[in-house]
């Protein structure tokens, strides 16, 4: 799975489908939500939309989703703008809130048919899709119960079966991955990824990074209701990240360690794992190579956090270091 | 786009599948068919005497706008609010319903609901037309004033859902409303006919009872001097327009107009509507009592206008204010509609949009 920062993508055609933000703003009274947010994702992606918590993620998704109208700027979903042409933009774009509404009173299979008809289908058509998107998300069983009998797990499911009711060629995800399960996660990574092969665009939001790492090809960071630029992300990415090493020899991998002359302020320690930082990819394998040259026997010798995790806790540091 | 009614249509059965579900909807319905039944019994004696059902009819009535009305509120007060606190409102405002199809459903929604009471009390209603005497234009006019009021309430329910963000508050406004209008304006008829008050000049003339005559004799008596006295009476004829805004009084002047022989009314909604009717005539400023003239000309009863005669030469008054009413309703209903619309531009402080 190629990992590149957004940015390095030669730029999408505009209005051929997919995602395009420029110079996004919005406010709510005094707070500015959103500052300025540029960026695209890409038909056949999957972009990862990270930030810390308030950084305005949301309310950028729901000026995507055509429920919020930006105070300046432009967007364009699948080649409409959710501005001027609404109902185009609803047809072409699936939304799954971060806000878990379900109708409590209606049964999952209810709730998947009356999205349907909302989007226009026939009866029919309706219950078709119903039981389609109820395999999909493997809610089978569960499908006579009253949604309110769901657990949140569920309810995840439940949504994101609601938001691909008309196919959908846009998918917005927030928070698609909290309260599933290990085993949930992977088939929700799994549902993603093909949904993006088949040649849609998906703009997932997490601050869950781990999680991210696995799903997304592309990231675009937004920090304080701004998207970061590229300079300071090509910065943040050369920063130094932890490598995570394990030996059959704890003793002898902490003495080969402090004889190779590494400070013993870096060394952390978790479990029977030893967490050192390296600058960069090419030091890390000089070091291992070192390890092994000394007769350590290593068994696991590997990044601690992903290249998205770095590259989020590299942008606090240069904050930091400014 | 949805063709506009059939996203209304399925906003209504989306509604009523999920906000009017459970028992507690069944409880009140078979509560207030046990009222109903029960004033029904007792009025049958009433009316049993009279050979109409008259009494019965226009109480039953009564009973479902008062019901409708307490209740309506609180089954519209909180459908937009409600939604959006739930998270379901903006899921479905992503679909292609529009804004407006989404409440006007849940304004039908709410409205056949209130309408469920009526439903229930059909079979007393129809026994009462059966006792006789409730003529067809008051069963016509009085169920349709009553259809319109409870959508009105409906509507004002909704559209305050719409434009107030939270439920608590939305459906207490809906039922100041409903007070404002059912009791509020008896207030103010009340309070504002006192408030303004005209002279009244009273001048009597007595006999000198010195010189009353015996009976048989035809002396004429001594007619004392005039006393004049004043006195304040309350301007109900300047204020009675606030009644007009009344749903209880619009409905009792749309349903009657139906007297009996002697010139009294034969329902209740005739006796409601006089009284709205009698308080259009203006006091009389100069009133005369003339003992010694009553004796000696022979008494000429100046006679006291009958109920009929009253109702025939006042006003009518519920055209006005069911206007007022359902002007209320639809623009409460567009403004939330104006306030829900997506994308949004303007949000209330604190309102989150999902």
């Amino acid at each position: 799975m190629s990992q590149t920062p957004q940015v390095a993508a030669p730029p999408a055609i505009p209005g051929a489908g997919g995602i395009v933000v420029n110079g996004l703003r919005r406010s709510f009274g005094d707070v500015r939500a959103v500052r300025d947010i540029t960026f695209e994702a890409r038909p056949g992606r999957v972009t990862a939309l990270i930030g810390p918590n308030g950084a305005g993620k949301t309310t950028l998704l729901l000026m995507l989703a055509t429920l919020l109208t930006p105070d300046a700027g432009t967007i364009s979903v699948g080649g409409h703008d959710p501005v001027t042409s609404p109902s185009a933009v609803r047809r072409v774009m699936g939304w799954m809130p971060d806000a878990l509404g379900s109708w409590n009173a209606l049964s999952v299979r209810r709730a998947i048919e009356v999205t349907a008809l909302l989007y226009g289908m026939t009866t029919e058509r309706a219950r078709e899709r119903a039981d389609e998107l109820l395999s999909l998300v493997s809610l089978e069983s569960l499908a006579q119960a009253p949604t309110r009998a769901l657990s949140r797990g569920q309810k995840q499911r439940l949504s994101l079966a609601r938001a691909l009711v008309h196919d959908p060629s846009v998918l917005l995800l927030d928070e698609p991955a909290s309260g599933l399960d290990p085993a949930a996660r992977v088939a929700l990574r799994e549902l993603v990824r093909g949904l993006a092969r088949d040649g849609r665009t998906v703009l997932v939001s997490s601050h869950v990074l781990a999680e991210l790492e696995e799903l997304a090809d592309d990231a675009v960071y937004v920090e304080g209701g701004a998207s970061v630029s590229a300079e300071r992300l090509a910065r943040a990415g050369a920063a130094a990240r932890p490598w995570r090493i394990r030996s059959i020899d704890p003793a002898h991998l902490s003495w080969s360690i402090a004889d190779l002359g590494v400070p013993t302020a870096d060394v952390s320690t978790i479990g029977d794992a030893v967490l050192l930082p390296f600058a960069s990819d090419d030091e890390a394998a000089s070091f291992l190579a070192e390890l092994v040259r000394r007769g350590v026997r290593v068994t696991a010798f590997a990044p601690a956090i992903g290249d998205f995790e770095r590259t989020f806790q590299g942008l606090g540091d240069v904050d930091g270091a400014a | 786009m949805i063709p506009f009614s059939r996203g209304v249509r399925l906003v209504v059965t989306l509604e009523l599948e999920q906000r009017v579900r459970g028992i507690a909807v069944y409880v009140l319905l078979g509560l207030f068919t046990l009222l109903v039944a029960i004033t029904t019994v007792l009025l049958w004696r009433v009316d049993e005497g009279s050979g109409s059902g008259g009494f019965l009819f226009s109480t039953i009535v009564y009973f479902v706008l008062l019901l409708g009305t307490l209740l309506a509120p609180a089954l519209s007060g909180a459908a937009v609010n409600g939604d959006r606190d739930a998270g379901t409102l903006a899921t479905t405002q992503v679909t292609l319903v529009s804004t407006t199809q989404i409440v006007l459903g849940k304004f039908l929604a709410s409205w056949f609901t209130s309408l469920a009471f009526l439903v229930v009390s059909l079979p007393f209603l129809i026994v009462s037309f059966a006792l006789g005497g409730v003529p067809a234009r008051t069963v016509v006019a009085s169920l349709l004033v009553l259809l319109a009021e409870l959508a009105v309430v409906s509507a004002v329910g909704v559209g305050l859902s719409a434009i107030i963000t939270r439920p608590l508050f939305s459906v207490a406004a809906t039922y100041l409303v409903v007070a404002a209008l059912s009791v509020g304006t008896l207030i103010a008829f009340g309070l504002g006919g006192a408030a303004v008050q005209t002279e009244v000049r009273s001048t009597s003339v007595y006999i000198d009872p010195e010189t009353y005559p015996e009976d048989g004799s035809t002396e004429a008596p001594t007619c004392l001097p005039p006393e004049v006295y004043t006195y304040q009476a309350p301007r109900f004829d300047l204020v009675w327009g606030v009644l007009a805004a009344n749903p209880y009084v619009v409905l009792a002047d749309a349903g009657s107009g139906e007297f009996d022989a002697s010139g009294y009314p034969n329902d209740l909604f005739g006796q409601v509507a006089l009284l709205v009717r009698g308080a259009q005539v203006p006091p009389e400023t100069e009133i005369t009592y003339n003992e010694c003239e009553d004796f000696t000309g022979g008494y000429s009863g100046e006679d006291t206008a009958t109920a009929e005669e009253t109702w025939n030469s006042t006003t009518p008054s519920w055209f006005v204010g069911l206007a007022a009413h359902v002007l209320i309703g639809a623009g409460l209903l567009w403004w939330g509609i104006a306030r829900t619309r997506t994308p949004a531009g303007r949000l209330p402080r604190g309102q989150r949009i999902a």
